[in-house]
């Protein structure tokens, strides 16, 4: 868990994580802005893998609301720095 | 643990609905009547396709139905609880509350797909799976609970019975934090001897805010919500330690949720950055500025000041509780069955550029 809050200005690194034998990205890390939601980040995902839905999880467990800024999901979530976040073409945590 | 009082208010609430058929939608002449229906407020729109339907199949144009919901225009998310959509977009209550729902033409550039109930049982899992994440540190509990108490969980949610909710939930291990209005004074001894803090609480909050430039002081002259971008959606837990003698109230903890509207440290920050900022400036003009830089910061001080945010409005569960209450009571009371406290806000933030 992140120790001290970082200001939501800043760019957090989002580390993508395939499960369920979803397709890999070639790149793993990005960098996206701390005020953008959750919701860009699924879009960003469906848009690389060219899928219309997709299951996104953080830390292997649960499916944050779209409207969460990716700052507060740091923040509550993170840690070393990053944000964990797996995709997977089906349910994989119910 | 016994249901309280407050907490059976909170899932007997229901808002009356007024729905009307969007007119692009109907078909029939006359027009059919608009539907009143009593919606749960810890509820989801999406699930009243039962009660909604019916009224309307008949005069739809032929298509598959994809139900959603909008007040004037704004779209109605669907994984928000009823009772949260109505605190947040009717300022002034409007009772009944007059929606449209629409069958067709989803708006999915603004929001998420629904496919019917099983989304939205979905949504509720996985915002209970965050809560105890941020209190437990992991969600274990919710992963490893049994199909069968899954499903009755979901049920008692649906069904707006507490005696049900309270029997699966309890299993889940999510210890609400101690209410410190009702700890006896002389339990006080025996705590001491831990030193300062007992008990840490993490409580999971949503919190919706909107930003008003204007005062008000009558509800009618609330300014509309007609567009999501104009809501801050903050997800931050609120530590809670339990300290002998002293408790946390709401307004304390929406200070703590709020540092950039509320933080005494802002004030102190922002004018040093204003000091780097002057170091640009050409060596020929340095005596000068020394002195200018002071001005300066005594005029962003008092910027940062007057600029304090000031709660206008605060809404949980409907009602508009003091600020001075004890968070945990909120907490403990008011709380949805997701394990998170949603609280809608309506701050007043002072125009800036008046410097």
């Amino acid at each position: 868990m992140a120790t001290e809050s970082a200001s939501p200005a800043r760019k957090v690194v989002v580390h993508f994580r395939a499960t369920g034998g979803a397709p890999i990205l070639k790149q793993a890390k990005f960098k996206i802005s701390g005020t953008d939601k959750f919701a860009k980040v699924i879009d960003f995902l469906c848009r690389h893998l060219g899928r219309e839905t997709l299951f996104v999880y953080v830390n292997s467990a649960f499916s944050p609301n779209p409207d969460e800024l990716v700052i507060d999901l740091y923040n509550n979530f993170g840690f070393d720095g990053k944000l964990v976040v797996n995709y997977a073409c089906s349910m994989a945590w119910g | 643990m016994p249901i309280m009082e407050a907490q059976k208010y909170v899932w007997e609430g229901a808002i009356p609905l007024q729905i009307h058929l969007h007119e692009s939608e109907v078909t029939t002449f006359p027009p059919p009547p608009p539907a009143l229906i009593l919606a749960p407020r810890i509820g989801y729109l999406p699930l009243l396709i039962a009660l909604i339907k019916p009224y309307f199949s008949s005069a739809l144009p032929p298509g598959v139905d994809t139900l959603w919901f909008d007040y004037k225009g704004l779209p109605l998310k669907w994984y928000t609880p009823t009772g949260v959509l109505f605190d947040l977009l009717c300022a002034e209550p409007e009772r009944p509350w007059n929606l449209t729902v629409h069958f067709r033409g989803y708006p999915a550039n603004i929001l998420i797909p629904c496919e019917g109930e099983d989304a939205v049982k979905w949504s509720f899992i996985n915002s209970l799976k965050e809560a105890a994440y941020i209190i437990n540190g992991n969600c274990k509990n919710i992963m490893n609970m049994s199909q069968s108490d899954q499903v009755e969980l979901w049920c008692s949610v649906m069904n707006g019975n507490v005696e049900a909710y309270q029997r699966v939930s309890s299993k889940l291990k999510l210890g609400t934090v101690e209410d410190e209005y009702f700890v006896k004074p002389q339990q006080g001894t025996c705590e001491t001897d831990t030193i300062g803090q007992v008990k840490t609480g993490r409580i999971p909050i949503r919190l919706y805010v909107c930003s008003v430039s204007e005062d008000f002081d009558d509800l009618e002259d609330v300014p509309k919500v007609d567009s999501w971008d104009k809501i801050s959606f903050i997800n931050r837990p609120v530590e809670i330690h339990k300290e002998e003698g002293k408790y946390l109230t709401l307004h304390d903890a929406i200070e703590a949720l709020l540092p950039e509207y509320f933080s005494e440290k802002s004030l102190i920050e922002s004018p040093s950055q204003e000091g780097e900022d002057k170091n640009n400036i050409s060596p020929e003009d340095a005596g000068d500025s020394k002195a200018e830089e002071v001005v300066n910061v005594c005029n962003d001080l008092e910027a940062s000041c007057t600029s304090n945010a000031e709660i206008k409005l605060i809404r949980i569960q409907g009602i508009e509780p003091k600020l001075k209450i004890p968070f945990s009571w909120v907490v403990n009371n008011l709380m949805n069955p997701d394990y998170f406290l949603h609280i809608c806000l309506y701050v007043k933030v002072a125009n800036l550029n008046t410097t």
